[in-house]
């Protein structure tokens, strides 16, 4: 074979490659079902957080308090008392007191505040916050106590900055901030995430070549593709699907993330998203070929539930422990050990880098390791679907499959 | 366009404890339509797959215009498998781009080259639906588009007329002649022994895995089987008894029908007759292919 012979065949395995992927994406994306299901996941998240900050957290609500007469001095103390306790007003000056009070009947104002301002009066339609009632009796006292200082001709600065040193130490042992609890909740989402589109994609695999298999097709494709071309074109283009529809949750999460606050660590997100895009790559690239394997070994698509329960339950696997053993403890030994296993690194890993746990250098094992699987289970794969994507009948034993006959 | 192009030569092939195809040799020129016979389970499409690579021989090779078959020339053969494979949510016309891209067509020229056999098929106002909506007829042309539609050098055709109403036949048969008539070999499988008679320069007849005639249809009665219409209304049955190799196979009244093995002499066969009486007729019969096929096929001991 000549150099240019060899370079053109490079080229035509290169196109065929490209062809059978581009037809796996655009006759996918294009399906009902994709379409349907990532605007159904996009309506989940924006329904999840919008739920998470509209009812579960008042607190973002911004109440309107409207001040008239002497209480308006208690006007800005208020205000930063409440933004201390996590709540949100806005200050408003009411000229007179009966347009107070129609304000607040036409829910323009949710509360009036007026009278003096040591024994102010609250008006309100119905009923309270208790968070602002505190707030503002807390400032009301302020003022008493800092009237009661000038009385007595003390310098009310100094005793506040004695009272202010006066503060209470915790100490506790296992640290749960908020932060804290957030990580651990994006990591459990992410784990869920990577697990379910793993499952979901590779499954489409499988079932994209038993649906081969089965029509019978796959006597004029081999005729005019090679089978590891076929193979890895079928992979590539069902990936990107995958990696679209991920991509899209992502910048979804993002977008969410950024409007709302629901997250309060800024740096979380981008990282979160891009090392479950990674990751589900790595984990495609390993559990995808396999899966199509197990696809050419069945004669009809519906048998391949059956047929790749062996792989769909590894992943169950990595999912359970990602939520039984990495979740509670993402820094513990077992946790880094397990998370570079190949086969659950692709749950584990992303999962233990949205919580913060992991190291460079343990992702960069990780990725070793798992680079080293990829190869190993594409070959495996490779030699099992072509030796047997083209036998119909009976169900192909693994013996011959592997051994090709 | 007469030395053989696709030479298949002395390929065997077993399935467990089943021979498939033992020897089979047989070579098919260009310009030439041929017509695979054989009864179910004879071997044709185990014989066609291998050809088209997609099953291994045990034995044996197959050649494209003197070379060993590689993936590479096989890639410009077009195939119709027996079982007819097509996605069945791609749309037709989508499809059929598709494939012949697959086959090596730059875009454009995949395009065109649907359109074009789209239209000769008729099925030019389908090309946007997908292929589970059409009837089962027009599914099996456009299978029978997706072998044709990348201008292959060699057509490979496994029961292409199964299936297919009237006009249908037609226009294939016309398609197959004039693809032969373009240079390229012509080879398909069918049960429809009159088509076949009528339409291919030379039929190859296999059984139990075994080419068991190959020719022309009129070799194949020349070399197979001789048979005689004989008026003689003296005959009484049992006249012919005495001569060795010649046999009655049926009475029409006065007409005799007698089948002679090779070798016999049929003046000797004629004598005999006249030994009866008047001998009013004496002619030669010209047996259908089918007739030759029964004779062939039940005559020929399984190996």
């Amino acid at each position: 074979m000549t150099a240019p012979g060899s370079r053109r065949q490079q080229l035509d395995s290169m196109r065929s490659v490209y062809l059978v992927a581009r037809r796996e994406l655009v006759t996918r994306v294009r399906s009902r079902v994709f379409r349907i299901t990532t605007v159904l996941i996009v309506l989940l998240l924006i329904g999840g957080v919008e739920l998470k900050t509209r009812v579960l957290t008042t607190g973002t609500n911004v109440t309107t308090v409207g001040f008239t007469g002497p209480a308006q001095v208690l006007a800005q103390p208020l205000s930063r008392a409440a933004r201390g306790l996590g709540l949100e007003i806005a200050i408003q000056q009411v000229s007179t007191q009966a347009s107070g009070e129609s304000q607040v009947r036409s829910g323009r104002l949710d509360v009036l505040v007026r009278g003096p301002a040591l024994s102010p009066h609250v008006l309100v339609k119905n009923q309270l916050d208790t968070t602002l009632q505190a707030a503002l009796s807390g400032v009301v006292k302020q003022e008493a106590l800092t009237a009661q200082l000038v009385a007595h001709g003390l310098n009310p600065r100094t005793v506040e900055a004695r009272v202010a040193g006066a503060i209470i130490h915790v100490q506790s042992l296992t640290p749960s901030t908020p932060k804290r609890t957030q990580q651990l909740v994006i990591g459990l989402i992410v784990a869920i995430i990577l697990y379910i589109s793993l499952t979901v994609y590779g499954t489409q695999v499988s079932q994209g070549v038993a649906e081969e298999k089965e029509s019978r097709i796959i006597e004029i494709l081999l005729a005019t593709v090679r089978s590891g071309e076929l193979l890895a074109g079928k992979v590539a283009g069902i990936g990107l699907v995958g990696f679209l529809q991920l991509a899209v949750i992502g910048a979804v999460g993002l977008i969410l993330i950024a409007r709302t606050h629901v997250v309060t660590i800024p740096a979380l997100g981008v990282e979160v998203v891009a090392g479950g895009l990674l990751w589900f790559v790595l984990g495609f690239a390993l559990y995808a070929s396999l899966f199509a394997a197990v696809g050419s070994l069945v004669s009809r698509v519906q048998d391949v539930q059956l047929a790749s329960l062996p792989i769909t339950m590894v992943l169950v696997v990595a999912y359970v422990v990602g939520a039984a053993v990495v979740l509670p403890d993402p820094g513990s030994l077992a946790s880094t050990l397990l998370s570079l296993v190949p086969f659950l690194a692709p749950v584990l890993m992303p999962e233990r880098m949205a919580t913060g746990d992991a190291t460079a250098w343990q992702v960069a094992v990780a990725i070793v390791l798992m680079l080293v699987a990829i190869g190993a289970a594409n070959w495996l794969a490779a030699r099992i679907y072509s030796n047997s994507v083209l036998r119909t009948g009976a169900r192909v034993p693994w013996q011959e499959a592997l051994s090709g006959r | 366009m007469d030395s053989a192009l696709l030479e298949i030569d002395r390929i065997s092939r077993r399935f467990g404890a089943v021979v498939a195809l033992h020897d089979l040799t047989f070579s098919v020129r260009g310009g030439e339509v041929f017509g695979f016979v054989g009864s179910n389970g004879a071997g044709k499409t185990t014989t066609m797959r291998i050809v088209m690579g997609v099953l291994a021989a045990d034995s044996g090779e197959i050649r494209w215009q003197g070379r060993p078959t590689s993936f590479v020339m096989r890639r410009r053969f077009g195939y119709m498998p027996e079982e007819r494979g097509l996605y069945a949510k791609m749309r037709v016309r989508e499809q059929l781009v598709y494939l012949a891209e697959l086959h090596g067509l730059p875009t454009a020229e995949a395009e065109q080259g649907t359109d074009a056999w789209l239209a000769r098929l008729g099925l030019t106002t389908r090309a946007n639906d997908e292929v589970q909506a059409l009837s089962h007829g027009n599914q099996q042309r456009v299978q029978l588009a997706a072998a044709l539609v990348f201008a292959p050098d060699l057509l490979l055709l496994d029961e292409p007329f199964a299936g297919l109403d009237p006009v249908a036949v037609d226009v294939l048969s016309a398609v197959l002649r004039e693809r032969a008539k373009a240079g390229i070999p012509v080879i398909f499988s069918s049960h429809q022994l009159d088509l076949v008679e009528r339409l291919c320069d030379r039929v190859g007849i296999i059984a139990h895995g075994r080419m068991v005639a190959c020719g022309t249809v009129n070799e194949l009665r020349r070399t197979n089987i001789e048979r005689f219409w004989i008026d003689a209304p003296g005959a009484a049955p049992g006249w012919t008894d005495a001569l060795p190799g010649v046999k009655v196979i049926r009475t029409d009244g006065s007409r005799w029908l007698v089948a002679l093995e090779p070798g016999i002499d049929d003046q000797a066969v004629l004598q005999a007759a006249l030994a009866t009486g008047p001998v009013r007729g004496f002619a030669q019969d010209v047996p259908s292919l089918s007739e030759l096929f029964r004779h062939l096929v039940t005559e020929e001991p399984p190996a």
